[in-house]
């Protein structure tokens, strides 16, 4: 078992199967050792720690993704594809996603990092900008010139 | 944003986070920093990785959001791996889009013929020569604005980013000509199915219609650039059911040109769908090569090939018609390979998988029945047909290999003009020997486990068979062996044994070496009576069988027509076409080796057959125990097995390592058959009867007869290990490390030969109480009472006693026997303890004897004698024990008390063999003992009655 500490000082205990999941955890333990010691996580909070242990959790038994398979990631796969239970898993508002999506990229859970991409890309499909921007909370610091510039060097890839 | 500062790292960079999402429009550009970490709540890491997954049409808006994410849509990173995932440059597909560049231009051209040209358009444009002029201006066809240079200025207005060496096109201006060519085509896929391909190739008015090269790597690409953009399924969907129907139209021009005999077709067609085939990553078989197989006519011709016919009426196996049948399959193997690798790219692996079919529904077939059949028949039957077959089945490897080498040889000289050419044409690097062996291996696997249980099964069988006969043998021999006395011939009876048995162990060599035919030609008489022994070869070895196959009659029996040899001594079973000449060489050769044999024979026979001269009936048969007969038998026996699992000797993988263990337990079965069951009861054998052998039985006095014979069994013995030693150093040293201690063989070898040890020097701890008991027998019977103390004026002739002569030529005559048959150590304890056991006897000897002055002269005769015979022997220890006894004579001789006395204390006379004591119990034994006794007593222990004791 092994125990966690996150960022609001919760601790949570999970099995060892599970918290491998996380690369950067993983590591630590095989550096560490067996030991009692908490695993403080600064980075995470407890409500998000939750989720993505949810996410561990249900894919513990599964084979780790080798260095290989990440180096050859088949680009012939359907990129934006995503498993059903994932899916479902990944449905919360938006500012858990991001969460869970930065959560991913620091404990290094690549399929979660992936599920969450995909789901943002998904959600970016078909926008305006303005909607876009206020996806991700971003102001507009173009000048109208600067907009018309950029619109016109990417008119070659819009939907015809 | 307070919300995120929950995130730890959001806080870190909170504060450069928020003037850029905060920050008026503004704002000097110049002042924000060029990476930015954060955009929004997540890293620009994860942004880009967002990215990959966008669909392409909704990348533009994204760009216009804000400076930040515009800026990220000018990596070139970005740009190189969207590229690299239509691998454009890997496939070859750079001409596909060169292509559709010129016919979207003609096409335009043609439209545009109506309005007045606004450039002139260049004709020649190449890939990665972007200078054409070309109409940008006309934005109700997006296609037309193609030209690089007009891109990359006009998507790359304020890409400072990108200072690109302005020769070398950004990799987002190729991803962007890719894009505007191949969008127009997505179009299509939108139309009814059956129309899709028509109009994604429309037929050229030109008359230069598509190719289907073109076709399909338009089709490739297409697939590519779906995935790479991230399109949606549906378009996916279209996509797929239009490369499905061209691949089925593929099929049907295939089969067409397939039925033409047009190997041109067929290739075009075939590389065409190959192309595509390899998108869908549906495993499985590629459909067009797997019905071009289908079609072959062999398959279907399982009918015409019996495989029962290769048992001939007696049930005993008869390969030629699996020669004809495996020499048509590897015809139409060839014949068929050399089409399958003009017609298919060579990575497509027909001609491997076509070879997998013939070899598995083919040939498989055909060797299940047999085997079948044949393990109704008889176990041997079953174990030959198992090794006969594979080796036939062997012939694949080498006609699918033949096959690659020769048209490898025609060269790439090609079919195929298309961009297929560039990925290497050498089929060596797609097809090596071992797949091609894997697939034989794979289609046989099978049938070995069966075959290897039954094999040692049988083996052991065949071993015991043989011991069981030899025990029947044994047990009948007595009533034959009273009128087969006349034969004189043996080891013993040999000037030179060593030199009988080096001849010997040649010609078995020789015999070892003949080749075992594994694949039965031909049936002769000899299989049927031979039981196991179906090889001729072997069948020659096999000393039963020489009297009646002998001579030319093995000839008689070889088909003429037998037109290959597949098996030769090493069995590798590698068919050459040379095989013919082979095979009359080998009759020669076998000519020869059977002269060789003969003379083995000869020698063998006349051991074998050896009767013992002694006139006592009841021991006759002791050296028969053991026979070299057996021995060899059952090496034969076992040598045949182990040739036969030889064929499979390079199986990889699992069924290797059971065939390296089959090989070495038939070998240490062979051993322990020969050990157990054969040279061990056989010698206890000889020493129970040596034990019961009563010297006073017998009226002969020169020879111990069971001695004898045992002797000879130890000759025999001897001979059966260097046997064995030859069979294991010629047969099995190429299959284990003779080195490794720790092998299974070695150690049974090793506990054979000490069994063997131990039984020789057992049976000469036996031979040596019977040869010492039939000494002192004589010594005691030859001897007269009278000997050591003649009568007063018998004239004295000092030769040695008859008793003493006799005894040293009996003994005489068992050492010199076991000279050359067992080691030097062996012998030298023998001889020393001949000599320490003959020491005691004639001390015990003497001890009863009286003794006169006269008679002491004879002693010392004796003693001479005895000793000139120990000093023969040249053990240093006993000679000089025997020295010492010499000197003991002395005391016989001297007449005067007190000088006697002093010869008796004198311990050094004796070199300390004899203490005073020891030599005063002998000369108790002289005749004139009462009258010196006193004074010896007094001299030796300085004491009288009189004079010395106190008490008197």
């Amino acid at each position: 078992m092994v125990n966690l500490v996150t960022s609001d000082n919760e601790s949570f205990t999970v099995e060892k199967a599970v918290a491998s999941r996380s690369v950067l955890i993983k590591n630590m333990l095989e550096d560490v050792g067996e030991s009692d010691q908490p695993i403080p996580l600064p980075n995470v909070t407890a409500s998000v720690l939750k989720k993505v242990l949810e996410y561990c959790d249900h894919h513990k038994n599964e084979p780790m993704p080798t260095s290989e398979d990440l180096a050859a990631e088949d680009t012939r796969k359907r990129t934006t594809d995503i498993g059903e239970w994932d899916q479902k898993f990944i449905q919360v508002d938006q500012e858990m996603l991001f969460e869970i999506i930065l959560a991913a990229n620091y404990l290094d859970i690549k399929p979660l990092l992936d599920v969450g991409c995909k789901t943002v890309a998904n959600m970016i499909k078909g926008k305006t900008p303005e909607e876009i921007r206020k996806l991700f909370n971003i102001v507009n610091d173009f000048t109208p010139e600067e907009e018309a510039q950029i619109k016109k060097e990417n008119e070659w890839a819009e939907d015809r | 944003m307070n919300r995120w500062t929950t995130l730890e790292p959001v806080k870190l960079h909170a504060p450069a986070a928020s003037p850029l999402t905060g920050a008026p429009a503004s704002r000097n550009p110049s002042q924000i920093p060029s990476t930015l970490p954060y955009i929004g709540p997540i890293p620009t890491d994860i942004h880009l990785r967002i990215l990959e997954h966008v669909p392409l049409s909704s990348l533009p808006a994204f760009a216009r959001a804000s400076r930040a994410t515009s800026r990220l849509l000018r990596d070139e990173g970005f740009w190189e791996r969207k590229w690299r995932s239509l691998e454009v440059e890997r496939c070859g597909l750079g001409g596909v889009l060169d292509d559709l560049e010129k016919k979207t231009t003609t096409q335009d051209k043609r439209k545009s013929s109506s309005a007045p040209p606004v450039l002139p358009v260049e004709e020649e444009d190449d890939f990665g020569d972007f200078t054409g002029a070309q109409a940008y201006s006309n934005p109700t066809n997006p296609a037309a604005v193609l030209n690089m240079h007009d891109v990359d200025n006009f998507i790359g207005l304020f890409s400072n980013a990108s200072s690109q060496d302005p020769s070398k096109p950004s990799f987002r201006a190729l991803y962007a000509r890719a894009s505007l060519l191949l969008t127009p085509l997505l179009a299509h896929l939108r139309s009814p199915p059956h129309l899709v391909l028509q109009n994604l190739f429309p037929a050229l008015s030109a008359g230069s219609q598509y190719t289907f090269a073109q076709q399909a790597q338009t089709l490739h690409l297409l697939a590519r650039f779906i995935f790479s953009a991230n399109l949606s399924h549906a378009t996916w969907l279209a996509l797929r059911a239009a490369i499905d129907r061209f691949e089925a139209n593929l099929l049907s021009v295939f089969d067409a040109a397939d039925e033409r005999r047009d190997e041109k077709g067929m290739s075009e067609a075939a590389h065409a769908s190959w192309e595509v085939w390899e998108l869908g990553d549906v495993a499985g078989d590629w459909e067009l090569g797997k019905v071009w197989a289908e079609k072959r006519e062999i398959f279907y011709e399982s009918g015409q090939w019996d495989p029962l016919l290769n048992f001939s009426k007696d049930d005993t196996l008869r390969f030629d018609p699996m020669d004809e049948f495996m020499s048509h399959v590897i015809q139409s193997l060839s014949e068929n390979g050399a089409i399958a690798k003009r017609v298919f790219p060579p990575t497509s692996r027909v001609l491997l998988a076509f070879a997998d079919r013939i070899a598995n529904e083919v040939v498989g077939e055909y060797i299940t029945t047999l085997l079948s059949h044949a393990r109704e028949i008889s176990p041997e039957v079953f174990l030959q047909a198992t090794a006969a077959t594979f080796i036939q089945a062997w012939r694949i490897v080498d006609a699918v290999m033949d096959s690659v080498k020769l048209i490898r040889g025609e060269g790439s000289a090609g079919v195929l003009s298309t961009s297929n050419a560039d990925k290497g044409t050498n089929e060596g690097s797609y097809l090596n020997r071992d797949q091609v062996e894997d697939i034989v291996y794979r289609m046989f696997e099978p049938n070995m486990d069966e075959y290897l249980d039954e094999e040692i099964e049988s083996t052991k069988q065949a071993l015991e068979i043989v011991c069981k006969g030899w025990d029947k043998q044994v047990a009948i021999e007595p009533s034959l062996s009273s009128d087969t006395q006349n034969t004189t011939a043996r080891f013993l009876a040999y000037q030179n044994p060593a030199q009988v048995k080096r001849t010997l162990l040649a010609s078995f060599t020789d015999a070892l070496l003949i080749p075992v035919t594994i694949v039965p030609r031909t049936v002769g008489n000899m299989v049927v009576t031979g039981g196991s022994a179906a090889v001729y070869g072997i069948t020659m070895l096999n000393p039963q069988r020489w009297g009646s196959a002998g001579g030319g009659s093995g000839k008689q029996y070889r088909a003429p027509a037998a037109s290959a040899v597949l098996a030769d001594g090493d069995g590798d079973g590698v068919v050459s076409p040379d095989v013919v000449y082979e095979e009359r060489e080998r009759e020669k050769k076998e000519e020869k080796e059977k002269v060789q044999v003969q003379d083995a024979r000869a020698s063998v026979s006349s051991i074998t057959t050896t009767r013992p001269t002694s006139k006592t009936p009841s021991f006759d048969r002791l050296q028969l125990l053991l026979s070299l007969d057996v021995a060899l038998e059952i090496i034969h026996a076992d040598r045949e097995a182990l040739k036969r699992v030889e064929t499979f000797q390079k199986y990889p993988g699992m069924y290797g390592h059971r065939v390296r263990d089959t090989i070495e337990e038939l070998f240490i079965l062979m051993l322990q058959t020969l050990g157990d069951r054969h040279v061990s009861p056989g010698f206890s054998r000889a020493m129970d009867q040596m034990k019961t052998y009563k010297p006073a039985e017998h009226e002969e006095t020169s020879s111990v007869a069971p001695l004898m014979q045992f002797f000879e069994l130890v000759h025999i013995a001897d001979t059966i290990q260097s046997m064995v030693q030859v069979y294991f150093d010629k047969a099995l040293a190429p299959h284990i490390d003779r080195t490794d201690f720790l092998n299974g063989v070695v150690r049974e070898k090793k506990r054979f030969e000490n069994a063997l040890d131990d039984s020789v020097a057992g049976g000469l701890n036996t031979g040596t109480d019977v040869l010492m008991q039939q000494v002192e027998h004589i010594i005691l019977t030859r001897t007269t009472a009278r000997e050591y103390y003649p009568e007063d004026g018998t004239p004295l002739d000092l030769h040695p006693t008859k008793g003493c002569r006799e005894s040293i030529a009996c003994l005489e005559k068992h050492c010199s026997l076991l000279r050359g048959s067992t080691s030097k150590e062996v012998l030298e304890v023998f001889y020393q303890e001949v000599g320490i056991r003959l020491q005691a006897i004639i001390q015990k000897h003497l001890k009863r004897q009286i003794i006169s002055l006269d008679g002491g002269f004879q002693v010392i005769a004796d003693l001479n004698a005895y000793h000139a015979f120990i000093s023969s022997l040249k053990i240093p220890q006993i000679t000089a024990d025997f020295a010492n006894l010499k000197m003991l004579g002395h005391v016989f001789i001297v007449s005067d008390a007190k000088d006697l006395a002093q010869i008796v204390k004198d311990v050094a006379r004796y070199g300390g063999s004899y203490r005073p004591e020891d030599i005063y119990e002998f000369i108790q034994r002289r005749s004139d003992w009462k009258k010196i006794e006193k004074e010896v007593d007094k001299t030796m222990y300085n004491l009288s009655f009189r004079e010395d004791c106190v008490i008197c």
